[in-house]
């Protein structure tokens, strides 16, 4: 080191003479940081201005202490409760924010102040290195790693490295597999039909609100719709979560525009396809509310632009189209529900959904 | 009753052809309604014909030269307004979505063109057109469950309107507006009537004492504080983090840049 600044002289540690502040400096230059400037801010103790910039830190931490105690309070016994109607409640956040703020800015203000005002001036010089490790010490270090692998001997023993690997895999398997496992889920039963091809809906099951009550073609009014579930045990909860389904009631002019289904599931048998061809009853059509892009309900119907509107990526399904997809990231039309009205003029489904319903995955047809 | 059936909405101002209309129709009811008479009387008065006759020369120079003489409908200018009924044109005209500044995606909220009274008259000429959805009597029409409202709100209205009832985007520059500014009335009619793009939400679907229920939950919503201080617009976390990104961390980088600059 060429600095000026340096000393020339270097400390004797054991020198019993040596004042503290020497062996400070001392033990900063074998760090390599070198202290150039030291120089206490008030060198005459008890000033004015000295005394005045205590009192300052005293007020800071004052305002802490205050808003702290407050903050206590306030999360102890402040009414926090709705109330309807209430003004009491709605400043309990509000004032919770305020004290806790108040009281860092405070604590924050006086560490700033005391570091800045009280203690000692201090100029350090630190000498930065450049460029990668040294040469020398990169060839060490390597060399005692290597040492370490062949201190083993698994190159020459294979019998070793073969029993490590059956031995050390299972065991990751071990750990990983209460983590990963139970996120997956076998999708389809040992029996009966997967659940991502079936929803709640079967043939005679009643279109019901979210209350459970049944339907009549009548309590919708033209241009108007009902979210309705599968009337069955459970079917409005979460166990049906695919089974959602909107009902529209076209108005007579528009039902009139709508074209026979010219399109249909890739798979539709004969049969399916007549079910399809007349999925609607008079001018009542039922469509899934599970978008076919990502799952959203796709519930903001248009009843003069006859759109259907997905909110999570703005698809468009048009509704005069048997839910055709006009715009958006969707790709295929929601798949249309066959109703009917049974014996006591309630809306009931005409047979489950025709084809696997919400987004696509990688064994739909 | 003949006379509530007929005209079930309130009418402050008193007409002499009303007072005419009532006697007459205390004569056929008989002595036993007239202790009912001030109470059925508000009922009355802005169906008669008087009404219906003023409401059709508002009509005729307001609102015709777009919905037809006879309100028939032009193509391509304005729907046929026959059968919509007086809850429609209430909702329309008192909101000011109606006269259409221009024609445009929708029609927008403005400061209404006709008073209370003149609203009545048209929606009077209007529902003796073809009938159509009426208003129960009226300014406040909270009779119901907040909490069935509310209910009944997240699973009707929300996916439009929004959880905080302050609307949302449609599409083509189509929107369902902020319940903000919406009275009572207007949001009851606007359930009757579905206005242009809103579904219908008809009697037998949504009950009147299920509508009442939800606007009960709209205003309740409306008039109740935001317990986190200041609402941002009520419209969730994306303005929330705006804020605290375009405020908040400008606020705190000056205040970096003022104490770094301090020494």
């Amino acid at each position: 080191m060429s600095d000026p600044h340096t000393p020339a002289t270097t400390v004797d540690v054991d020198d019993p003479n040596v004042d503290r502040f020497e062996l400070v400096r001392e033990g900063a230059r074998r760090d390599g940081v070198e202290i150039v400037h030291y120089a206490p801010r008030f060198p005459v103790p008890g000033t004015k201005e000295e005394k005045r910039v205590e009192r300052s830190i005293a007020l800071c931490l004052l305002i802490t202490g205050i808003a702290g105690i407050a903050f206590v309070v306030i999360y102890g016994f402040w009414q926090w409760e709705f109330v309807q109607g209430g003004t009491t409640y709605a400043w309990f956040t509000p004032l919770l924010g305020t004290t806790l703020g108040l009281a860092l800015l405070g604590i924050g203000a006086a560490i700033i102040i005391w570091a800045k005002k009280l203690l000692p001036e201090e100029v350090a010089i630190q000498d930065r290195h450049d460029g990668g490790s040294d040469p020398v010490e990169a060839k060490l270090t390597a060399a005692t790693i290597l040492n370490m692998v062949d201190e083993t001997g698994i190159r020459r023993r294979p019998l070793l490295k073969v029993a490590l690997l059956l031995g050390a895999a299972p065991l990751g398997v071990a750990i990983v597999e209460p983590l990963v496992g139970g996120l997956i889920k076998r999708p389809h039963p040992s029996h009966g039909v997967s659940p991502l091809f079936s929803t709640g809906f079967k043939e005679g099951v009643r279109l019901v609100r979210e209350d459970g009550t049944p339907i009549r073609p009548a309590e919708i009014s033209e241009g108007g719709l009902e979210t309705v579930f599968p009337g069955i045990p459970g079917g409005t909860t979460n166990e049906y979560a695919d089974s959602p389904t909107l009902l529209i009631h076209l108005r007579e002019a528009d039902a009139r525009q709508v074209q026979p289904r010219t399109t249909f599931p890739s798979k539709a048998t004969a049969e399916q396809r007549a079910l399809l061809s007349d999925a609607a009853h008079g001018a009542f059509y039922a469509y899934s509310k599970i978008c076919t892009h990502a799952g959203c309900p796709a519930s903001l119907y248009e009843q003069q632009t006859q759109r259907m509107l997905c909110p999570c990526h703005q698809s468009q399904f048009n509704v005069l189209d048997h839910c055709r997809p006009v715009f958006g990231p969707a790709t295929r039309p929601l798949p249309q529900l066959p109703i009917t009205v049974d014996g006591e003029g309630y809306f009931v489904a005409k047979s489950d959904y025709l084809e696997a319903i919400g987004p696509a995955f990688w064994e739909r047809p | 009753m003949t006379a509530s059936a007929a005209a079930p909405w309130g009418d402050r101002f008193r007409r002499s052809s009303g007072i005419l209309a009532l006697l007459l129709a205390l004569g056929v009811m008989g002595g036993f309604y007239a202790a009912f008479a001030p109470k059925s009387y508000a009922e009355e008065g802005s169906s008669s014909s008087a009404d219906v006759t003023d409401g059709q020369k508002l009509f005729a120079t307001g609102c015709a030269s777009c919905h037809g003489r006879n309100a028939q409908g032009i193509k391509d200018r304005g729907p046929s307004l026959v059968g919509v009924g007086a809850s429609s044109v209430e909702f329309q005209v008192s909101s000011g979505r109606m006269p259409l500044a221009r024609q445009e995606a929708q029609a927008q909220r403005k400061p209404p063109r006709y008073t209370d009274e003149e609203t009545k008259q048209l929606a009077a000429y209007v529902q003796s057109l073809g009938g159509g959805p009426q208003l129960p009597a009226g300014n406040v029409l909270r009779d119901g469950d907040l909490a069935q409202g509310g209910r009944l709100f997240r699973t009707n209205c929300a996916s439009c309107h929004s959880f905080s009832s302050n609307g949302g985007a449609l599409s083509s520059g189509k929107f369902a507006p902020s319940l903000e500014h919406a009275t009572d009335r207007q949001i009851y009619a606007a359930m009757q009537s579905g206005p242009q793009n809103m579904p219908v939400f008809g009697d037998a679907q949504l009950t009147p004492q299920e509508k009442q229920s939800i606007i009960k939950f709209v205003q309740s919503l409306k008039a109740e504080k935001d317990p986190g201080g200041m609402g941002i617009g009520r419209t969730g976390p994306v303005p929330e983090g705006l804020v605290i990104f375009l405020i908040g961390l400008v606020v705190l980088l000056f205040a970096a840049v003022w104490i770094a600059g301090k020494s």
